[in-house]
């Protein structure tokens, strides 16, 4: 059998670590790339909001976000040390390989947001899911009409990708707003959940014709929701992805079925009404 | 007309030749109620048997194995060579029951249908040729549990086989061809073309045998009706929960589950062998992450998604056929008597209860 086989759909593609980059604790992204070209061709036509099953040979294979957008050069994921395998690909030096398929799942239907509001809330690691769509809003910045990012984490250290949210809260056309339940010494920022960030002076909002992106432990989304709901935010303009035990990315394995749907191939990006009409926690 | 005549003491010859370019695995007895499927040889092809229970352990594992090789990793010169393990042997089912030729196609549906292909399944599938044998001795063929008449998969496979025997009495049967494959058989000089009176015989026997089956009331429709529409209460799922051991007993006998894992062992000489191996959505562990978060905790919220999966009309609508083929397997291994036959009559009758219709008023 040769290995380019196209059909093959549990095949990985080989690719090479390039280098790491420490996140937050336990969290750290990982810049690679395809061995072969074309693969890395193939896989450049992801959207944001898919997936990818990434191999460590010997250790098993994990459904893994993509949080660089399509308009950026290079690919990378971030990924919490939280498993064995996810714990194999931390111990990765730069140089060795692994192997990638995907890229997986419907993705955010981007084109269908044009001309809209966008309002990203993430938490804690929530934000890895969101970068890539966050990016690409903002590189098609005249697309797209108000753009708002809210953004937590529990402590400061636990901010993800400081680099980019410092440009973001620097940048114009748009707003990042940054909060932390627990603050330390040098934070000088705001103090609270990130729902609490909606209520803070000059923060406006937008309800009508607005998407609002919902990403974080599943307390925060709980209280999210709420919070947008509230504010008379349509269920079906709240988009959320989920995230589940998965073995095979391409809806055979069966882990991810919940409702009518299977995660890896109907979602992973559901809105909030089909969320509550699967029936199952977040 | 495709069908043919063999006679009884002949149609073991249909094995010898299929043997000529076949794998043929045909259903043995072992002692007691023990009926298993095992690789037919010189040595115990004159034990095949006809008529007798179905074998516990379904064929399902002829077309996707309990354990199966997908990918072997292979390291040389400081990077990786993944490489594929398929398996290409040509196999023959001799005496598939009409239950498991639907969970078979079931299959089918469900890994060759929509977006991906499993090419595991597909080269499996394609080098499998299906002998059907109808069910026709109430005292062998037909058990207790037997549920095929409110299924409607059977006693007799309407297609899905590449041949289909049965047993006419008097020292014949009859042979019904459901491909090319399977007509190609009739060449051969075991078979003769069948009489009107015969075609008539096999149409009497069926109707008959339909009236020996002990289960003829489940009622599929209803069941499919209320889990579709969310009706079901949240205290039936539970008592069925309650019910439920959790030892995943019914996934590994069905013929229509699919659910699988993944997981890489080494072999030697630093290679890896990237294996699946058939996962149980009754276990604890079935969805619960890296990281310990499970968002399907308690049994009954597992049982529920086990026959939801099974019987919701949107499943049934995707797959063409309800993932039950009647074979009443879950329901003799089940320690709790939460098969699929009881669990239907749970939901109807605790349903049914709240389904009463409003009396029209004038």
């Amino acid at each position: 059998m040769n290995q380019s086989n196209p059909e093959n759909i549990y095949l990985p593609k080989l690719a090479v670590l390039d280098r790491v980059v420490d996140e937050i604790d336990e969290v750290k992204t990982f810049f690679w790339h395809f061995k072969e070209e074309a693969d890395q061709a193939a896989f450049r036509r992801f959207r944001p909001g898919q997936f990818a099953q990434v191999s460590i040979f010997g250790a098993g294979e994990f459904p893994a976000s993509l949080p660089p957008s399509p308009t950026e050069e290079e690919t990378f994921f971030t990924i919490r040390k939280v498993g064995s395998v996810t714990d194999a690909l931390h111990r990765l030096r730069p140089g060795q390989e692994f192997g990638v398929r995907g890229p997986y799942g419907n993705g955010f239907p981007m084109e269908q947001y044009h001309g809209r509001n966008l309002v990203f809330v993430a938490g804690g690691i929530g934000l890895i899911p969101l970068r890539s769509c966050i990016v690409y809003a903002l590189a098609n910045r005249d697309k797209f009409g108000k753009i708002q990012i809210f953004y937590g984490a529990r402590v400061p250290k636990d901010l993800m990708y400081q680099p980019l949210l410092r440009e973001w809260e620097k940048a114009g056309g748009f707003e990042c707003y940054l909060t932390v339940d627990r603050p330390d010494a040098d934070w000088k920022g705001h103090v609270g959940v990130v729902g609490s960030l909606f209520k803070k002076s000059g923060v406006q909002v937008p309800v009508a014709n607005t998407t609002a992106f919902v990403c974080g432990p599943p307390v925060m989304f709980r209280f999210v929701i709420k919070d947008l709901l509230a504010m008379g935010l349509p269920e079906t303009d709240i988009v959320s992805t989920l995230e589940r035990y998965m073995k095979c990315g391409v809806g055979k394995c069966g882990h991810c079925c919940i409702g009518v749907a299977y995660v890896c191939v109907d979602g992973p990006v559901f809105t909030f009404q089909q969320i509550r009409k699967l029936g199952e926690d977040i | 007309m495709r069908a043919r005549i063999i006679a009884r003491n002949e149609v073991l010859k249909i094995v010898d030749l299929l043997r000529r370019d076949h794998e043929v695995v045909a259903p043995f007895r072992g002692g007691g109620r023990d009926t298993f499927f095992d690789t037919v040889t010189d040595e115990n092809r004159g034990r095949i048997e006809i008529h007798l229970p179905n074998p516990y352990l379904p064929p399902k594992r002829y077309v996707l194995p309990q354990i199966e090789k997908l990918l072997r990793f292979r390291p040389r010169d400081g990077t990786w060579e993944l490489l594929p393990e398929f398996n290409d042997r040509k196999r023959a089912i001799f005496g598939l029951r009409s239950c498991d030729v639907a969970g078979i196609h079931h299959l089918d549906r469900f890994f060759l249908g929509r977006e991906f292909r499993d090419p595991y399944y597909e080269r499996r599938r394609k080098n499998l040729f299906i002998v059907n044998v109808v069910c026709t001795d109430p005292e062998q063929d037909i058990n207790d549990e037997c549920y095929c008449l409110c299924s409607d998969t059977g006693p007799a496979a309407r297609d899905h086989f590449d041949l289909q025997l049965m047993d006419l009495g008097e020292g014949e049967f009859m042979a019904v061809a459901g491909t090319p494959a399977g007509e190609a058989l009739f060449a051969e000089p075991i078979f003769r073309p069948a009489t009107p009176g015969q075609v008539e015989r096999r149409r009497r026997i069926l109707s008959e045998v339909r009236h020996r089956f002990k289960n003829t009331t489940g009622w599929f429709s209803a069941t499919v009706r209320y889990i579709s529409r969310g009706q079901v209460l949240e205290k039936t799922w539970e008592e069925i929960g309650h019910r439920c051991l959790e030892c995943g007993g019914c996934t590994y006998v069905c013929p229509a589950c699919t659910c699988f894992t993944v997981t890489d062992r080494p072999v030697g000489n630093g290679e890896i062998e990237r294996v699946r191996l058939w996962d149980s959505c009754a276990l604890g562990g079935f969805t619960r992450m890296a990281g310990g978060h499970n968002p399907r905790r308690a049994v009954h919220d597992r049982r529920n998604r086990r026959f939801f999966r099974k019987l919701a009309h949107y499943f049934i609508q995707r797959e063409l056929s309800m993932a039950c083929v009647g074979c009443g397997r879950c329901a003799a291994v089940c320690h709790g008597d939460v098969g699929m036959p009881s669990v239907v009559e749970m939901i109807r009758r605790a349903t049914a209860e709240l389904d009463r219709h409003e009396p029209v008023k004038s």
